[in-house]
């Protein structure tokens, strides 16, 4: 019984993510238009996109690793959500851990790198090296901030770290008692999303759209779908870490896509910084206020 | 009779008909859905040549707004379904856009926008221009006009997406089905030895669509000196060298 469950868990959490990474997608679009002072995209245009990237009649491969490193960059995602622990669903939250979860985030960077490769177009190397050197740039403060919320909260189980912050009240969300930690993450989260002005890597004028750049057809469906997984673990992580996380889904889906929609409205407004400046940048702000966060915490 | 009538009038190639192998098992079971998405979800290609694409701003951002169409730039031909030819086709020009076109992923639509893309326009007389698009590259729809306004732009992909929606959107086929005929025309402005990366013959095959008149003349030209295709040695050139030996 206790096998069945699980297993209509680990099914259900993706699929949800999925569905909610849609509405994600959507909701980022709409902000960028309104913005601009534009209608935006109609309510269905995510699905839209992704079933007419998946019906294209000629698919263009360049061969297998092409193929597996698509895999790759979804499968991590996919894997990812059955670690992040919404409400009513925990999945292998108890099992896995903030740090399985935050390895689980680089699989798929590291597969998006293996299916570039293959291209062999030089647009796309130049951009994953980009997002990978990107990547490295956010990783250090966000494993700053995992272990300052881990050390405050005496453990690394995020379904236990939800239970504290819901049982204890809004005087023990991560965001009152560790703030400094909380404006770290809210500074990588734009990088961790791939959103401006942390995009240098896609660079459409520049680099034609950078890893992206030979993907046609169900690899481009392939990424649209990584990007609506890429939104929701994004929100939820930070939700489940600073705002308590949610017994109730009518009280977690308003956190997490506020969570998203910040970065998402500053976004638009900025230009995009060059990569070592990325790197300049994320290795003196976020991490300087990482570590006196980390110290403000540990005492 | 007036003077119209003695013009030659130029013979419209046949339509050979050949089923095409469907390659997404989607495709077959939820066909209208399929085709309702594609016409809802158009990615454009970011490519201008003329002087159209200055129609095309504002098209695109707040004034009219395409992306509540779903119609949104794209930057490379791999990921665009619509190629918009927006001016006149110098014959420079045209080759970079049959590679372009050759690149995209099928089901894809080419849009002729302007009068020198219908007939030369005001460039009939100019001996660098290829005046009539179709001859080289199927064309779905033209919008005419020198230079035709936003409105008539949107209205023009308005007429594509309703054609797309009833099936009737499958130019494309035809590139491959008479393969020799716009080769043939190629061949006719950038001589026998022209040659693109794709070769067309062997997609043709791959995806069922071979008729009688893939084949023929031309294509036995190209097919006489086709080399296949190599990948360019990739350096990052004599003047990184240069800069890396004066430090030194």
């Amino acid at each position: 019984m206790h096998f069945f469950e699980l297993l209509v868990e680990l099914l259900l959490m993706p699929i949800l993510a999925f569905v909610i990474g849609l509405a994600m997608v959507l909701m980022m679009r709409r902000i960028g238009a309104r913005i601009q002072r534009r209608v935006g995209p109609p309510v269905l245009q995510p699905i839209y996109d992704i079933i007419k990237l998946y019906s294209k009649e000629t698919q263009i491969s360049h061969g297998l690793m092409h193929e597996i490193g698509i895999i790759m960059a979804v499968g991590g995602y996919i894997a990812a959500e059955t670690l992040l622990p919404v409400p009513g669903l925990d999945g292998l939250a108890d099992k896995g851990g903030a740090v399985t979860l935050a390895y689980m985030l680089m699989i798929p960077a590291l597969g998006m790198a293996l299916g570039v490769g293959q291209c062999a177009n030089p647009n796309g190397s130049i951009g994953i090296s980009r997002a990978l050197t990107a990547m490295l740039a956010y990783d250090i403060p966000f494993i700053l901030v995992i272990f300052g919320v881990s050390y405050v909260y005496g453990t690394t189980n995020l379904a236990e770290m939800i239970t504290i912050q819901q049982q204890q009240g809004v005087a023990s969300w991560g965001i009152v008692q560790m703030p400094l930690l909380a404006l770290t993450a809210l500074l990588i989260l734009p990088a961790i999303m791939g959103k401006h002005p942390f995009e240098i890597y896609v660079a459409p004028a520049e680099i034609a759209t950078g890893p992206m750049v030979e993907m046609s057809g169900k690899f481009m469906g392939g990424l649209f779908v990584m990007q609506c997984f890429q939104l929701y673990t994004a929100g939820v992580i930070f939700t489940t870490l600073f705002l308590g996380g949610g017994l109730y889904w009518i009280t977690f889906l308003p956190k997490i896509f506020l969570v998203v929609a910040i970065p998402m409205s500053v976004a638009y407004l900025f230009p995009r910084y060059r990569t070592e400046d990325v790197l300049r940048l994320m290795w003196k702000w976020p991490m300087l206020l990482g570590l006196i966060g980390l110290a403000v915490v540990m005492k | 009779m007036n003077e119209l009538d003695k013009i030659p009038v130029r013979q419209e190639i046949s339509v050979a008909q050949g089923g095409a192998k469907r390659t997404n098992p989607l495709a077959n079971v939820f066909d209208e859905l399929v085709r309702f998405c594609q016409s809802r979800s158009m990615f454009m290609l970011h490519y201008c040549t003329g002087c159209g694409a200055i129609e095309l701003p504002p098209a695109m951002t707040s004034r009219f707004d395409m992306e509540r169409l779903g119609i949104q730039p794209m930057v490379t031909p791999r990921q665009a379904d619509i190629l918009l030819i927006t001016g006149y086709v110098s014959v420079k020009t045209l080759k970079r856009i049959i590679l372009t076109y050759e690149q995209m992923p099928a089901p894809k639509y080419v849009i002729g926008i302007c009068s020198c893309t219908v007939n030369g326009g005001m460039y009939w007389q100019s001996y660098a221009t290829a005046k009539v698009l179709r001859e080289y590259i199927p064309v779905d729809i033209y919008i005419a006009g020198c230079m035709p306004r936003p409105e008539a732009v949107i209205s023009g992909l308005r007429d594509l997406m309703g054609d797309i929606k009833s099936g009737r959107a499958d130019n494309w086929k035809r590139y491959f089905q008479n393969y020799d005929h716009y080769l043939g025309n190629q061949q006719q402005l950038f001589g026998e030895d022209w040659q693109t990366p794709t070769d067309i013959i062997a997609e043709a095959e791959h995806y069922g669509l071979m008729t009688d008149q893939t084949l023929g003349e031309h294509t036995a030209l190209l097919q006489k000196h086709q080399q296949p295709l190599e990948a360019l040695e990739f350096s990052l050139g004599e003047k990184r060298e240069k800069i890396q030996g004066e430090e030194r």
